[in-house]
């Protein structure tokens, strides 16, 4: 019994493994002649086995919905994604030509900020920006790297097209299951791992070490490189767990460190260990509540004033929120070219600016066909997809927008591209994006693969894990095929 | 083409234990080691109760009071209720809430130690705590009384056993080790001293009783709790005479709940969790722990009844609670219970 | 005027405080109208205070008290010699149009929008436009029209308001003390698309009566192009001039708290502040 069959439907959009005549991509035609071959009932076992192992291994997420929170799988679809080398070349080298301008651009914005004298962007859009962090302001840090990690998420259009769909520059999540895909992959299709050539994603812990390193303060001593958490109660609390085990550094939480004379320690069974570089998984909000929120207990008073006397280095730095505004991606592809000269390799998803008048009058016009985004929110919330909400939806987001104009951004919808996965029996064509992860250490490396994530709901567009999303396994290959 | 890789191995878990990490494994195990003798002391009392039909309304009563002075409870149980019979000092001592060493306080503390480090122990360890914290959220004591408490109780300790036989085969014998066996033996030896206290406060018999029925019951009955019959009927081929019972649940070195076990276990785990090499002790917690250990291996039981067994006891817990209490100080550089006396505030003008 | 400050913050704890770190800005400023010839920070417990320059250009002084101590003094000595009023520049006119079109209003964004404890409420906005009487006129004039409305409509009482008050609840109560009716008056500002922002320091006053509370104060400055930053105040309803002694500025309170930290520990069971401002003798000046 094959998988692909009674007939997979492409449908009108892009597709991963189909092309518009219906005929299996290159690339894909390994995976189709296995999918073929493999009967129900293996994939099943298969399927049921991964689960499993991700349940036992704790590989899960916390919902909240009341005060317990209760811990889900991320659901995961055996059907990988696969994308060719030059293709993946072309997405790489548009990665890291973003991620660069978005340093420069941080930057000058906590410096001379030159790029609003110059009006390339509005000076208001960043003054009143929710994470622009005045305290921060020519703060100098270290090898000028604002962002270390980044999560950057890609989806394509109708054509097959690459866009940018949004940069996630503050504490991007998601690699503790990219890794642990990957393993799940391995162990359910050790074959078809030998046919195809998958550049590895386990080097990410590595990468990810080695970068955080290259910030350490200059001292005569390994550096101490710590992961700072807000511990159990934190939706990712598992991948931060999981990250510090891999990389082999200690975990820790706010009350475990104190800072005397500008320095910070640990505090350990041993007496206070000194801290180098702490690797923040905590919002910058809060970091210090000397500082920031006074009422913070995550944080670590007096961490800002050690960050300042350049005792220790945080990845990523402070402040790098205000890159990652939904307004001011709107302006990237300007900052790439003032900073670089260069025209964006990934183009943005055309995006209309509330806070502009005519974009306004567009938006509100045809608001109903858009789909609107609130400045700052994540995770899916704070969005209205026209084409598929309420009267009474379209309406409430009319009144915000109109009120609030500095918050909202619209973009035309996408059809997103759609990947085939498996729904209760039969391959069914499911929207995905990619989030792809880029270091910057010394070097500016793209960890070849990323996240997938699926929108596991029929027609839904919405990938997020807490709101039905699920993932798949991301192959970038050697070569084409 | 390349093999395929395997993934890495993952680097070994730095050598540095952070104080709070430290702090909760002790008190995991320590409230674990609670619970369990909590409902070793209850079930062999309730037995004991059970099968003894001739006592009187007043002898029973005499007997409730003297478990819960020997916990140390007995005016916050008081407070609370009015008689002390098998129903009420079983509520209080299994399910009271408002009784921090209740067997349902102790277990919901241990999970949220558990909790706040889980990354540090193994899943089967966690699902242990956590499943024996499921089981008494969906019990009340009235359920209990009705089924009879006895199974209930044995589930308890049973899951003490199943958790302590975990972290034996799967937690690493590193320094986290070392805080979970100091705190377990440190609380086993502390209850020890109130199982074999629980005689005392029963008003000495008359003659009459000596060497009773009830009296050798009695006694019997704080073998069991410890689970020495057996041992101590190896050990003592004849009757069950107190000085004896006495002197084997305090000085014998090779039964595990006995006081000169626990604490030879408490003074090893010490010295290796304070780095302590040399003969002779340097830190306040070894010097303490080592005098402790010293009297154990030195005193005869005679001497210590002519002294007083209440007073000896009384002595002992102290000695441990100070070594209790050195030991956290020494390697928690932060404070041991985020009370509203240490919380952190904001001040501004 | 040679002006004398001491500015003293008392916290008394209700047992034992430690890891306590704090910032304070109590250094006055040195600009074209103020010269700050004399600073000294004491704190008690001793600790050695650090320093950098903020967003807005305040000196902030941070320092941290490890161990126990059952009170923090954080103690602001200074001798500041402000521009008599004959030596300040006259404030141009300039229209609300030319404002408007001026090319600097583009950086000065976020003194127009609203901040924590001046949220630009309709509420405001209709103040502005009954103080303004719907008419508008220059920049300058038009601040002291607004201010006038504040000093002529609000009743300056110490007890109805505290340190969390914002503008839209001072503007409900009608009353309130120095920092509601700066905070009141930077809202009815920048509704007004005026660029005003919050001033703290310190106000002498010459007719003080004896046994009458000294505090710290607040004010505002809004922006004139051509000029900069014109300092109004209105609790008293002056322009401000040599009695005023600036220390900080900020968008609103939240920017220039003079003392602010955390700590672990008990409760703070007493706040005390002194303040006292004093003409110091003049000293000769040379030529």
């Amino acid at each position: 019994m094959s998988l692909l069959n009674p007939p997979y439907e492409v449908g009108d959009f892009f597709d991963e493994m189909f092309d518009a005549a219906r005929e299996v991509r290159p690339h894909y035609r390994r995976l189709a002649e296995q999918l073929g071959r493999l009967p129900e009932a293996d994939f099943n076992q298969h399927r049921t086995a991964v689960e499993l192992a991700f349940l036992r291994r704790g590989v899960t997420f916390t919902v909240y919905n009341n005060s317990e929170g209760t811990e889900r799988i991320f659901p995961f679809d055996l059907i990988p994604r696969i994308i060719p080398a030059t293709e993946w070349k072309r997405i790489e080298a548009g990665l890291i030509q973003r991620i660069t301008a978005l340093n420069l651009f941080l930057h000058d914005i906590y410096h001379g900020q030159k790029i609003l004298r110059d009006k390339v962007v509005p000076a208001a859009q960043i003054l009143s920006a929710k994470h622009f962090r005045r305290e921060f302001m020519n703060f100098s840090v270290p090898k000028d790297i604002y962002v270390h990690i980044c999560g950057t998420d890609l989806i394509r259009d109708h054509a097959g097209q690459y866009l940018v769909l949004e940069d996630n520059l503050r504490c991007p999540s998601g690699v503790s299951y990219m890794i642990e895909n990957r393993s799940a992959m391995r162990r359910a299709f050790a074959t078809l791992f030998q046919t195809y050539r998958v550049r590895p994603v386990e080097t990410y812990a590595d990468n990810l070490l080695k970068a955080l390193l290259h910030l350490a303060p200059a001292r005569d001593d390994k550096p101490n490189v710590v992961l700072l958490t807000p511990g159990v109660h934190n939706s990712a609390y598992f991948e931060h767990t999981f990250l510090a085990r891999q990389m082999g550094i200690p975990i820790v939480e706010g009350r475990d460190l104190v800072v005397r004379d500008a320095h910070v320690f640990m505090r350990t069974t041993a007496g206070l260990v000194p801290v180098d570089v702490i690797y923040r998984r905590i919002d910058d909000d809060y970091l210090d509540p000397t500082v920031f929120r006074g009422d913070s207990l995550l944080g670590v008073p007096g961490l800002v004033a050690a960050y300042r006397a350049g005792h220790v280095s945080l990845a990523n730095a402070i402040g790098t929120g205000v890159a990652d505004d939904k307004v001011i991606y709107a302006y990237v592809p300007k900052i790439i070219k003032y900073y670089l000269g260069q025209d964006a390799l990934l183009p943005n998803v055309n995006t209309y600016l509330a806070s502009d008048p005519s974009d306004r009058k567009y938006i509100l016009e045809n608001i109903a066909k858009l789909v609107v985004k609130s400045a700052n929110e994540a995770g899916g919330y704070g969005m209205l997809i026209g084409p598929a909400s309420t009267t009474e939806e379209i309406a409430s987001f009319r009144t915000q927008v109109a009120a609030q104009p500095r918050n909202f951004i619209a973009q035309d919808p996408v059809a997103l591209s759609r990947s085939p996965t498996w729904c209760d029996g039969r391959l069914e064509g499911r929207h995905i994006d990619l989030r792809p992860y880029i270091l910057c250490g010394e070097k500016t490396t793209v960890t070849p693969g990323g996240l997938t994530r699926v929108a596991l709901r029929k027609g839904s567009l919405v990938v997020n894990s807490s709101q039905g999303g699920g993932s798949k396994d991301t192959w970038v290959l050697q070569g084409d095929e | 083409m390349p093999p395929p890789t395997k993934p890495p191995a993952a680097r070994p878990q730095s050598t540095v234990m952070l104080s709070r990490v430290a702090h909760s494994l002790y008190w995991m195990s320590r409230y674990i080691e609670r619970a369990e003798n909590v409902a070793r002391l209850l079930d062999v009392n309730l037995q004991f109760l059970l099968d003894f039909h001739g006592l009187t309304d007043a002898s029973r009563q005499e007997h409730w009071g003297s478990l819960l002075a020997s916990t140390g409870d007995e005016v916050l149980f008081e407070s609370h209720y009015d008689t002390a019979d098998s129903r009420s000092v079983t509520e209080f001592l299994a399910f009271d809430a408002r009784n921090p060493g209740s067997i349902l306080s102790s277990v919901f503390a241990a999970r949220e130690n558990a909790r706040m480090i889980r990354d540090q122990i193994s899943s089967e360890m966690w699902q242990a705590i956590n499943e024996l914290f499921l089981f008494l959220k969906d019990r009340t004591a009235e359920d209990v009384w009705t089924a009879g408490p006895s199974e209930f109780l044995q589930h308890i300790k049973l899951s003490s056993h199943l958790f302590q036989g975990l972290t034996e085969a799967t937690y690493s014998r590193s320094e986290g080790w070392e805080f979970i066996q100091f705190g377990k033996f440190l609380e086993r030896a502390d209850k020890t001293t109130r199982i074999l206290d629980v005689k005392y406060h029963i008003l000495l018999p008359s003659a009459v009783d000596v060497g009773g029925a009830v009296d050798t019951a009695q006694w019997q009955a704080v073998l069991r709790s410890a689970s020495a019959l057996e041992a101590y009927r190896r050990f003592y081929v004849r009757e069950i005479l107190p000085w004896k019972v006495a002197e084997f649940l305090i000085f014998s070195d090779s039964f595990p709940r006995s006081l000169h076990y626990c604490v030879a276990q408490v003074d090893e785990f010490l010295r290796r969790i304070l780095g302590e090499t040399a003969a002779r002790p340097r830190t306040v917690a070894a010097r303490a722990s080592r005098r402790l250990l010293a009297d154990l291996e030195s005193l005869a039981i005679d001497e210590i009844l002519e002294e007083g067994l209440h007073e000896f006891l009384v002595e002992v817990q102290k000695s441990l609670d100070r070594i209790g209490d050195e030991v956290v100080q020494t390697t928690m550089f932060y404070p041991t219970e985020l009370g509203p006396e240490e919380q952190q505030h904001q001040q501004q003008q | 005027m040679l002006l004398h400050v001491l500015h003293r913050t008392t916290f008394v704890y209700a047992g034992q405080a430690r890891d306590s770190f704090n910032e304070v800005r109590l250094h006055p400023v040195d600009d074209a109208l103020q010269a700050c010839r004399r600073y000294t920070l004491r704190l008690d417990p001793v600790a050695p205070p650090l320093a950098y320059n903020d967003f807005y250009g305040n000196e902030v002084q941070y320092f941290d008290i490890p161990g126990g101590h059952s009170r923090l003094v954080v103690e602001a000595e200074s001798e500041v010699e402000t521009v008599p009023d004959a030596g300040r520049p006259a404030i141009p006119t300039v229209s609300v149009a030319e404002l408007a079109a001026s090319p600097e209003r583009e950086m000065l964004a976020e003194f127009s929008t609203g901040s924590h404890y001046v949220p630009l409420e309709p509420e405001i906005w209709r103040e502005a436009q009954d103080a303004l009487a719907g008419t508008r006129g220059d920049v300058w004039g038009d601040v002291q029209r607004l201010s006038r409305h504040v000093y002529r409509t609000f009743s300056y009482r110490p007890d109805v308001t505290g340190v969390s008050t914002r503008a839209t609840d001072a503007l409900k109560l009608r009353a309130g003390v120095c920092q509601d009716f700066a905070h009141v008056l930077l809202g009815l500002c920048r509704s007004m698309e005026i660029p005003a922002r919050y001033v703290s320091g310190y106000f002498f006053n010459r007719n003080r009566r004896k046994g009458e509370i000294e505090a710290s104060h607040a004010w505002i400055e809004a922006y004139v192009p051509g000029y900069g930053w014109a300092a109004y105040d209105p609790t008293h309803d002056r322009a401000a001039d040599d009695h005023y002694v600036k220390v900080a500025v900020g968008r609103d309170y939240a920017d220039i708290r003079p003392v602010s930290g955390t700590y672990r520990g008990a409760a703070t069971r007493e706040l005390r502040v002194v303040v006292r401002i004093r003409e110091a003798a003049e000293r000769a000046v040379s030529a």
